[in-house]
Order: structure tokens, then sequence, then C-alpha cells
């Protein structure tokens, strides 16, 4: 196991929580949903401007600029795909999280 | 600094440069009489797609007054009558306009408050009365090369003013707002009469703004002028508060060499004052229906990112558009979309006026 895979049920979760509060849902609400779920699925339900607020609170979190690293987006494709994207690019949880 | 040609919006001061007076020394509680010179220079510039604002520093309660009286209510937007820099002032003028601070101007008698604004805002003009007649001279005189929506400037800035008042007044959720807006989109080609517009919308957005393709007047009218070479659709918005005007537009081109049964999207431009109410995307959804309807298989769009239109990348990725293969050396990638899938959704608190399809 290398260091990125380590790190991936954190940083689900934390996805998740961020998803959450960029589509205005209360925190846990999009706990029960596959890491497959698309994004832009009604589930979820992201758009422009929530898109923002997440690779806002995802670069503040993580550091990780998906907007200007990630220039197909590929990484709004669904919660595992963003997980994906922010683990191998953090090699361990910022000290100051949560 | 900027120059005459970039402003959008000059806040006046009130003591001494909008009047002679001091308003607050007055014995009554009638406001000085403006003085004529002034209020024609302020007619001026409207004509030429200027705003104007106030930036006075004075009792807040003067506001009140200012607002009863129909020839000064009706010249100026965001009006600032605070006890504070006229800086701040400029700063709130900005961010309630949705417009940069290097589009502002202030004009002030007093040099204190310009050399403050200097300090504070480098980027914003300041002129003392006796400038105006420069910056007006600095301004295209000619109101033909006006488009309608800078000649409508006033009227918009104010019911976006109203808009943005309902809208912090409003209790119910976003799409409720949305809703009670009654938003009208109207989807259609573009004519003649659209041509310099859709220049205009080309040159100056950037948040929604797919390419940065840049077309002159004369590049756009070719393109009318080749309707089985060049779709150009354009859209137009209006709700309860009035008329936004011609507020999108592309150009599509339906013949794309590589791909035969593809129509390309080789630029998309929509004015960010009708960001997050679902404009963008249903123009881009009307443009998929158009070239389904007109037998195309796919839709490419020719995206270029910048720092500043991510939003737009986000909501083509929402639309399904993705990026097959590689980016060119401009940093340029195109975008495809089948069309025998299912399109995006129409946003239900829009209602949609389409014609002239393609």
């Amino acid at each position: 196991m290398n260091a990125a895979t380590e790190t991936y049920p954190y940083v689900e979760q934390t996805i998740r929580e961020l998803l959450a509060e960029a589509v205005l849902t209360e925190p846990g609400e999009l706990d029960h949903l596959p890491a497959e779920t698309s994004l832009f699925a009604p589930e979820i339900g992201l758009e422009s401007l929530s898109g923002m607020r997440l690779l806002a609170a995802v670069h503040r979190r993580f550091g990780v600029d998906v907007a200007a690293e990630d220039l197909n987006l590929d990484a709004l494709e669904s919660i595992a795909a963003l997980t994906g994207f922010v683990a191998t690019r953090v090699a361990e949880p910022p000290s100051d999280g949560p | 600094m900027a120059s005459g040609s970039t402003i959008k919006c000059v806040a006046w001061d009130l003591d001494g440069t909008l009047w002679d007076e001091v308003a607050i020394e007055r014995t009554d509680s009638a406001l000085p009489q403006p003085t004529a010179e002034v209020l024609r220079a302020i007619d001026r510039l409207a004509e030429r797609g200027v705003v104007s604002s106030v930036a006075s520093r004075t009792d807040p309660t003067l506001l009140t007054a200012l607002q009863q009286r129909d020839d000064l209510a009706s010249r100026f937007v965001a009006p600032q009558l605070a006890w504070q820099d006229k800086s701040v002032s400029l700063r709130r003028i900005s961010e309630e306009l949705g417009i940069g601070t290097d589009a502002l101007a202030l004009v002030d008698d007093d040099a204190y408050e310009r050399a403050e604004v200097r300090a504070a805002l480098p980027e914003a003009l300041v002129l003392a009365p006796e400038q105006v007649a420069g910056l007006l001279d600095s301004l295209p005189a000619d109101p033909d090369t006006l488009t309608p929506e800078a000649r409508a400037r006033v009227r918009r800035y104010r019911e976006e003013e109203q808009r943005k008042q309902a809208e912090s007044a409003f209790t119910g959720s976003r799409e409720e707002f949305l809703a009670w807006c009654r938003m009208r989109l109207r989807l259609r080609t573009a004519e003649a009469g659209d041509v310099a517009r859709v220049a205009e919308l080309a040159a100056r957005t950037h948040r929604l703004n797919s390419s940065q393709l840049a077309p002159e007047a004369e590049e756009v009218a070719a393109a009318l002028a080749q309707p089985q070479r060049w779709h150009v659709p354009v859209a137009e918005l209006s709700d309860r508060f009035g008329a936004y005007g011609l507020i999108g537009a592309a150009l599509v081109q339906r013949e794309v060499a590589a791909e035969p049964d593809a129509w390309e999207i080789r630029l998309l431009a929509l004015s960010c004052r009708v960001a997050g109410r679902g404009v963008a995307r249903d123009f881009v959804r009307w443009i998929m229906d158009t070239a389904r309807q007109a037998g195309a298989a796919r839709v490419r769009l020719v995206l270029r990112p910048t720092d500043t239109n991510t939003e737009l990348r986000i909501l083509l990725r929402q639309c399904g558009l993705q990026a097959g293969g590689a980016w060119d050396e401009e940093g340029r990638a195109v975008l495809r979309r089948e069309l025998v899938e299912p399109l995006p959704a129409y946003s239900p608190w829009l209602s949609r006026d389409e014609e002239g399809r393609a």
C-alpha cells in the first residue's frame, strides 16, 4: 500500500463533506451514495456555481488546484474520481485538518 | 490608471462639484440646485454608455432627499453618501454594479479627496470638475458605434440594484427566487442588427467565454452572410425587473472538414450578469437541439481554459462535453458530445421563446 491509497478514506470522507457544503445540503446527506455516483447526477446536482464552490474548497483544504491541474475536469466525473485525483496529490492529511 | 475609453461609471462628488453649496449647511431640508453644466455632462456620458453615481462624504440621511428628486434619482445608480473615504465609496460602487474599480472615475473639486483615491485605487481615473470636458472628448462621440446594450446601461444598472435588493429580501430557496423573477429567454438566430453586439460580447466577456476568439464586426457579418456554413445563435433575457438585452452569442461552424457529421462551436460568449441562472446551460442545450434537428451526430466545442472561465468549463462538462484528444500548443482542446445521448435538461424556472431555427 502506498501513501496515496492510505489517505483515500480520509480524502473521500472530506470530499463528501465539501461536496455536501458546495451543493448546500446537510452534512452526511451524501454519505450513502456509491463512490461511482456522478457529481452531476440528480442525487448530487452539481452545477457551475456549486462546482466553483467545490473546487475552491478542495483547493483550500488540500492545496490541490483541480481547475489548473485537470484541464479536462475528469476529476469531476464522480466522487471516486475526485477522491483519486486529490489523494494521489496529497501524501498525508494536513496537520491542521479537522 | 484607467483611460476614458474604459470608463463605465463616473462617481460625482456633491458639494462643490454637482452643486456649488454645501448640502448639510442649508437651513431647509431641500437639496441645493445642481449646476446645469454638470447635469448636461452626466447626460452626455449616459449617451456614450457611461453611467453616473455619487461619492459624497456627507450625512447619509441626505440619500433619501436625493432619491426623492426625480432629476437626480434618474441620473445616479448606487449612490454613496457616507462619512467615509471616497476610495471606500468607489469600492462599494464597484461591488454593487459588478464592474472593476479600473472602470471607475471620480470627479471631485477637493484635491485631498482626489489624492486619497489616487493613492488607494491607482487603477481608477481621478478628475477635477474642469477635466470632465476632456473625458467627454475622449469617448467615442458617434452614437451609431454604441450598441443598444451600452446605451441602456444606466437603466440596466438600476434594474440590477433592484434585483439585488429583491434577492436579499427574498425568503424562499434560490430556485424559488429564480422562478419568482419570471425570466424569459429568447433564443434565435442573429440578424444584421446584432452584429456589433455579438462582436462586443466576444471581446468583452471572460468568465463565460469558451475560446477568447474575438471576431471583428465584419467577420461576424461575413458569418451571417454564409448561413450554410455558419450558425450564429443569440440569446436575449428579460425578467420581471426589465430587459437584459442580448446576453449570449455563439459562432457555430456547420461543416468541419475532419468530422462532416459534427457541428463545431468555435465561440460561446455570455455576459457574466446572467451567471448562475441556468441561462448558459439552456443556451448550450438549445444549440445542441438545433444541431441535432439539422442532422448533426455530435457537437464539438473549442475550449481554451483561462484563469477566469472555470465556471464555464464545469458547465460544459455538466452538459457532457468532454475533451477526447490532446491540447494544442495554444492551450486549446476540442470537446465533443454525441447527440444520440439524452441532452441536458432545460432549467425549469426559465421560459423560452425559440425562433429562427437553423
